[in-house]
């Protein structure tokens, strides 16, 4: 079986702007995934890719195996909402679901199943330019939800919601997975999906910064120590010659991984640099995550 | 396609633009006829162009709302980002173009039934009030009924490919604004053997409208077919290569 998502060598670019670059990744079924990076990391560029509103540069886009445009039925297998503002402001909720059920192939009955699934039926006649952002979301997930699909792809879907929606959102999702279906979600915080992902996808820049399981990325950051030195470049090379080459340069700050602070401590006293700090960091995911996409000092 | 097409005719009906638009058409078709039917003298108005221009004039608003319905169509799913949305659950870009040109153009017939009827209604009403006898031809009579209905329905699938082509709602409105102001209708005032075979001149020619310069409503009808086309390929190209 085909994964249900894959991004192969997948380019983008905009003019002289590379939007997205030589980005790989696969998303297995029944997962939820995190597909994380800063704004303007090139995030919504690759979902327009997957979907098939925009063409590739170079690379290929495929959504269970094919090319989006040629999936039979497309919203009964992909659910997908990229922005809440995607909604005519005149038309009432139930008219946008009820202009969508043709295409999506579903009986009129399901519009209120929907509504009923994101808690909706309640405004349902209203106006969308009454709504709030929170409500305009999960109308969104509301229209996604009509063909009853395998793979669900929400851009950015915390923005608006309140802690309760965020709560609800998680809950829904984490459901929806537990079916074997499938969840691929970006957000510009890590802290907002980490509860409800598995795996992730970080990118920044358009590249790919890491793909991996969420408890890999955890455990990646246990044993961190920070140490900051007059001299890090000898440090450094006094620990790549005991056999520690898990460090990362940030200015003078070096940060190891894998060794304990005393053993950090011998290396630098045998090798004569004086050090100022030596920090062992309880980081958290968010740490890690602004690191891996921070911008690069020159 | 069947099925997009019955999303297409919801989109114009679950919004108020599509009543608006009616019924802005209905009020220009009332006055249009009040204008060119009490302004005459009686010796004017019993004259058989004159009485074309009366029922044909007010009808012709039918195409003029018409183009905006299949323009705010396209143009208000780009504004409002509904087209991605569109073209998540219909990818194939060239069926949504049909879907869309197909529900214009039903709007349009829609809108020159009701203007031709309120056209022939005020018409004939003013005529029997100011005890003019009707002149018109049987020809011309049916030209007046069907003409209208045809460049309502192509005015409309032309709406379409505009709004498709330029996607800016305000943009678009100018600039269909101005082409029809200042282009189609100041080239034919001053160079009429060119002007006639504009999309406008040659739907007022469909339309029955008298003057001597318009083509023949045959001849205007394969002009604004012609036109209706190459727009349509140039939509379709559009469509075809951009993101969205």
């Amino acid at each position: 079986m085909p994964p249900v998502l894959s991004a192969i060598e997948l380019t983008k670019r905009f003019g002289d702007i590379t939007a997205v670059s030589e980005l790989s990744f696969e998303l297995e079924a029944g997962s939820v995934t995190g597909f994380l990076g800063p704004n303007g990391a090139g995030k919504t560029t690759t979902m327009r890719l997957l979907l098939g509103l925009a063409e590739p540069t170079r690379g290929r886009a495929l959504v269970f195996g094919r090319p989006f445009a040629e999936l039979d039925s497309p919203g009964a297998r992909v659910g997908a909402v990229l922005e809440a503002a995607d909604l005519h402001p005149g038309r009432t909720g139930r008219d946008h679901l009820r202009v969508l059920a043709p295409v999506a192939h579903v009986p009129p009955s399901r519009i209120d199943e929907v509504l009923a699934l994101v808690d909706l039926q309640g405004a349902a006649d209203r106006r969308v330019k009454g709504y709030s952002l929170g409500m305009r979301q999960r109308l969104g997930l509301a229209a996604a939800l009509l063909g009853d699909p395998e793979l669900l792809i929400l851009d950015e879907p915390a923005n608006g919601l309140d802690p309760e929606g965020v709560r609800w959102l998680r809950d829904f999702l984490r459901a929806f997975a537990a079916e074997g279906r499938t969840v691929f979600v970006s957000s510009h915080l890590l802290a907002e999906v980490a509860q409800t992902v598995d795996q992730v996808v970080i990118i920044n820049r358009g590249r790919l910064v890491v793909e991996a399981p969420l408890a890999e990325l955890t455990a990646r950051l246990a044993g961190t120590v920070r140490v900051e030195s007059a001299r890090p470049d000898v440090l450094e090379a006094a620990l790549r010659r005991t056999g520690v080459a898990a460090t990362e340069r940030l200015n003078g700050t070096l940060r190891v991984h894998g060794v304990a602070a005393d053993r950090i401590g011998e290396i630098a006293l045998a090798a004569n640099v004086a050090l100022s700090q030596v920090v062992t960091e309880s980081s958290s995911l968010e740490d890690v995550f602004l690191e891996l996409t921070a911008e690069p000092r020159t | 396609m069947t099925e997009q097409l019955r999303s297409e005719l919801r989109k114009l009906r679950t919004t108020r633009t599509v009543p608006v638009l009616l019924l802005v058409a209905v009020a220009l078709a009332l006055l249009g006829a009040f204008a060119e039917g009490l302004s005459p003298t009686l010796g004017e108005l019993a004259k058989e162009d004159q009485q074309r221009l009366l029922i044909g004039g007010a009808a012709t608003n039918a195409a003029l709302l018409a183009v905006f319905v299949g323009l705010l169509a396209v143009t208000g799913e780009f504004r409002y980002g509904t087209i991605r949305v569109t073209l998540l659950f219909e990818p194939r870009r060239r069926l949504v173009l049909v879907a869309k040109l197909a529900a214009a153009a039903l709007a349009g017939i829609v809108f020159a039934v009701v203007c031709v009827a309120v056209a022939f209604g005020a018409g004939l009403s003013i005529l029997a009030a100011r005890d003019v006898g009707v002149a018109l031809t049987r020809t011309h009579t049916l030209v007046l009924v069907f003409g209208p209905v045809a460049t309502s329905a192509l005015s409309a699938m032309l709406g379409v490919t505009v709004g498709a082509l330029i996607r800016n709602q305000v943009g678009a409105i100018v600039a269909l604004s101005v082409y029809s102001l200042a282009v189609d209708a100041l080239l034919f005032a001053t160079v009429p053997s060119l002007g006639r075979y504009l999309p406008g001149q040659a739907g007022n020619a469909l339309s029955g409208l008298p003057d001597a310069e318009l083509l023949s409503p045959g001849l205007g009808a394969a002009v604004a077919v012609a036109w209706t086309l190459v727009f349509i390929a140039m939509a379709t190209l559009r469509m075809d290569r951009s993101d969205i």
